[in-house]
C-alpha cells in the first residue's frame, strides 16, 4: 500500500479526536493505547472503548460528518496519520481493501454492544473480570501477552470510568479476584493464575471479538 | 399513508439523505432480490451463534437487537423501525454475536447475503450508504454505553425516549410529537439497565412533571425541551443532519 502518512510521538492525555471536531486524518496507533470517551451534562466521564496498538482509531469519521466522542492517549504513544481523502479514495476504488476496514468497523461495533450489555446487565466482580478477558483476548490476538498476562495500561480511575463503577469499588473488587486466585498484581501488571474461572467470573465469551479461535490462553493457563 | 409502489423506495430515499445516489444506483437498489417475512411478536429474526448468511429490513413493526446472561437477565442493546436494517453486519460477519427479535407484528425484507455483496461491489455509493448505517449504529450504541455507565435512571429514560422520538420523526411515524409505541415497560428495563419497577416509577415522575404521556401504544412527548434537559440529549450522535 502507497498511503501517505505522517509519524508523531505523544503523551498520555493527548487528544487524538476531540468530540464536534472533525479530523482531516485518520490516525493509527503504532505503540501504545488509547481510549474513546465522553462527558456527561453533569461531568462524569465514561469510557466506551480501549485502543491497542495496531488499531485506527478514528475510522468512523472517514465517513461521517462530525466525530461524536472523544480520543484520548492513555500511554506514550506513537501514532500515524493517514490524510482522510486518501483512505476514503483507497476504501472506495478498491472493494477488498474496503470491506476489510468495514469488517474492523463492525468489529468495533460488536464490542460496543457488549459493553452495553456489560455495564448494563452485569455487577460490578463481572464487569471488571470481563474487562480483562476482553483486553487479554485482543492483545494476545496481536501477539502482545507478556509473563502470563499484560501491562494494564489504565489506572483504577479510568477501569472505573469504562465500567460505570467508582475507582473505589474497582479496587475492592481487583482486590477479590486476587484473593480467590484468578489474577495476581505487581504493580500494574496482571497475571492470570486461573484463566477458565477468570472467563466465568466475566460471563466471557469470545465470540463477540469475531477472532478466529486460537485460544492459547486456554491451553497454557 | 401513500403506499410505496415498491418497498425499497423508503429505504432508497433515507440513504439519499446521507449519500449520493443516482438514478442507476437506485434501480440497481430496487432489483435487488429479497423474500419478504412475517414475524410475530417475540419471534427470532436472527439467533446468537448461527452462522449468517441474509440481512434483514425492517419494513412494517419494530424489532429489538438483545443479548443474554448466563444468568437469565437480558440487554436489550438497540431498537429499530421501518427502514432500517437489524444485522447489517451480518453481511461481512460470519456468526451473529446477539439475537434479533420482533417487537410487535414485524414485517422484514430479506436479502441472499450475496447479492448485497455483488450490488455494493458494483455501485461504491451503496456501499458507502451501507457503511454509514453501520458507523452510526456504531455510535448509538456508544452513546447507550455513557446511558447505562454514567446516567441516573431519570436521565436514562429520558434519554432513551428522546432517542427514539427523534429517529421515529424521520420516518414520519410522529404527529405533533405523538408516536405509535409499542414498547413495554419490560423492554425500556432492559434497555437502560434498570429494574421493571425501577422503570415504572420513573415513567411516572416524567409524567408528573408534564413531560411525556405514555399510554398502551402511543408516547406523547409533551415538553421536548425539559425532556431533552433530563435527559442530557445531543442529537450529534445520530448523525442525521449531515450529507456524506
Amino acid at each position: 500500500m502507497e498511503l501517505p502518512y505522517r509519524l508523531r510521538r505523544l503523551d498520555p492525555g493527548s487528544y487524538l479526536v476531540r468530540e464536534g471536531d472533525l479530523p482531516s486524518h485518520c490516525t493509527v496507533l503504532v505503540t501504545g493505547y488509547a481510549y474513546r470517551q465522553k462527558v456527561t451534562g453533569e461531568g462524569s466521564r465514561q469510557i466506551m472503548a480501549i485502543c491497542i496498538p495496531g488499531d485506527a482509531v478514528d475510522l468512523q469519521n472517514m465517513f461521517l460528518d462530525v466525530s461524536d466522542h472523544s480520543v484520548q492517549l492513555l500511554t506514550q504513544c506513537k501514532v500515524a496519520d493517514v490524510p482522510r481523502e486518501a483512505l476514503q479514495e483507497l476504501v472506495l476504488t478498491r472493494p477488498t481493501i474496503g470491506s476489510a476496514i468495514i469488517e474492523l468497523t463492525l468489529v468495533e461495533a460488536s464490542i460496543l454492544r457488549e459493553w452495553v450489555v456489560n455495564v448494563g446487565r452485569r455487577d460490578a466482580r463481572a464487569r471488571i473480570a470481563h474487562i480483562l478477558c476482553e483486553f487479554a483476548v485482543r492483545l494476545e490476538d496481536r501477539g502482545l501477552l507478556t509473563d502470563h498476562g499484560f501491562e494494564l495500561p489504565m489506572t483504577q480511575e479510568q477501569l472505573a470510568d469504562a465500567t460505570g463503577l467508582t475507582s473505589v469499588h474497582v479496587n475492592r473488587v481487583l482486590k477479590s479476584l486476587e484473593a480467590d486466585g484468578l489474577i495476581n498484581r505487581r504493580r500494574r501488571h496482571i497475571h492470570f493464575d486461573n484463566w477458565r474461572a477468570l472467563q466465568d467470573a466475566g460471563d466471557f465469551s469470545r465470540r463477540y471479538l469475531h477472532i478466529p479461535d486460537q485460544d492459547t490462553l486456554a491451553q497454557t493457563y | 399513508m401513500a403506499i410505496d409502489a415498491h418497498p425499497l423506495t423508503a429505504l432508497a430515499r433515507r440513504w439519499s439523505k446521507h449519500t449520493n445516489l443516482s438514478a442507476d444506483d437506485r434501480s440497481a437498489l430496487l432489483a435487488l432480490p429479497f423474500t419478504r417475512k412475517t414475524f410475530s411478536k417475540d419471534s427470532y429474526l436472527v439467533r446468537e451463534g448461527q452462522r449468517t448468511n441474509e440481512c434483514s429490513l425492517l419494513l412494517r413493526g419494530f424489532a429489538f437487537r438483545q443479548k443474554l446472561l448466563r444468568n437469565g437477565s437480558r440487554q436489550i442493546i438497540s431498537f429499530h423501525i421501518p427502514t432500517e436494517f437489524v444485522d447489517l453486519q451480518n453481511g461481512l460477519l460470519s456468526v451473529a454475536d446477539h439475537n434479533v427479535q420482533s417487537l410487535d407484528g414485524t414485517e422484514a425484507a430479506i436479502f441472499p447475503r450475496g447479492a448485497l455483496i455483488e450490488l455494493a461491489d458494483a455501485k461504491p455509493s451503496i456501499r458507502l450508504a451501507m457503511w454509514i448505517d453501520t458507523l452510526i449504529d456504531a455510535s448509538i450504541f456508544r452513546e447507550w454505553v455513557v446511558n447505562v455507565g454514567r446516567r441516573d435512571s431519570r436521565a436514562r429514560i429520558a434519554h432513551l425516549l428522546c432517542e427514539l422520538a427523534l429517529r421515529l420523526d424521520t420516518i414520519g411515524n410522529g404527529h405533533n410529537g405523538r408516536y405509535d409505541f409499542p414498547l413495554t415497560q419490560e423492554q425500556l428495563a432492559d434497555a437502560t439497565g434498570l429494574t421493571s419497577v425501577h422503570t415504572n416509577r420513573t415513567l411516572q415522575s416524567l409524567r408528573k412533571d408534564g413531560l411525556i404521556q405514555l399510554t398502551a401504544r402511543s408516547l406523547a412527548v409533551l415538553d421536548w425541551k425539559g425532556l431533552s434537559e433530563v435527559g442530557d440529549f445531543d442529537e450529534l450522535y445520530l448523525h442525521q443532519n449531515f450529507k456524506g
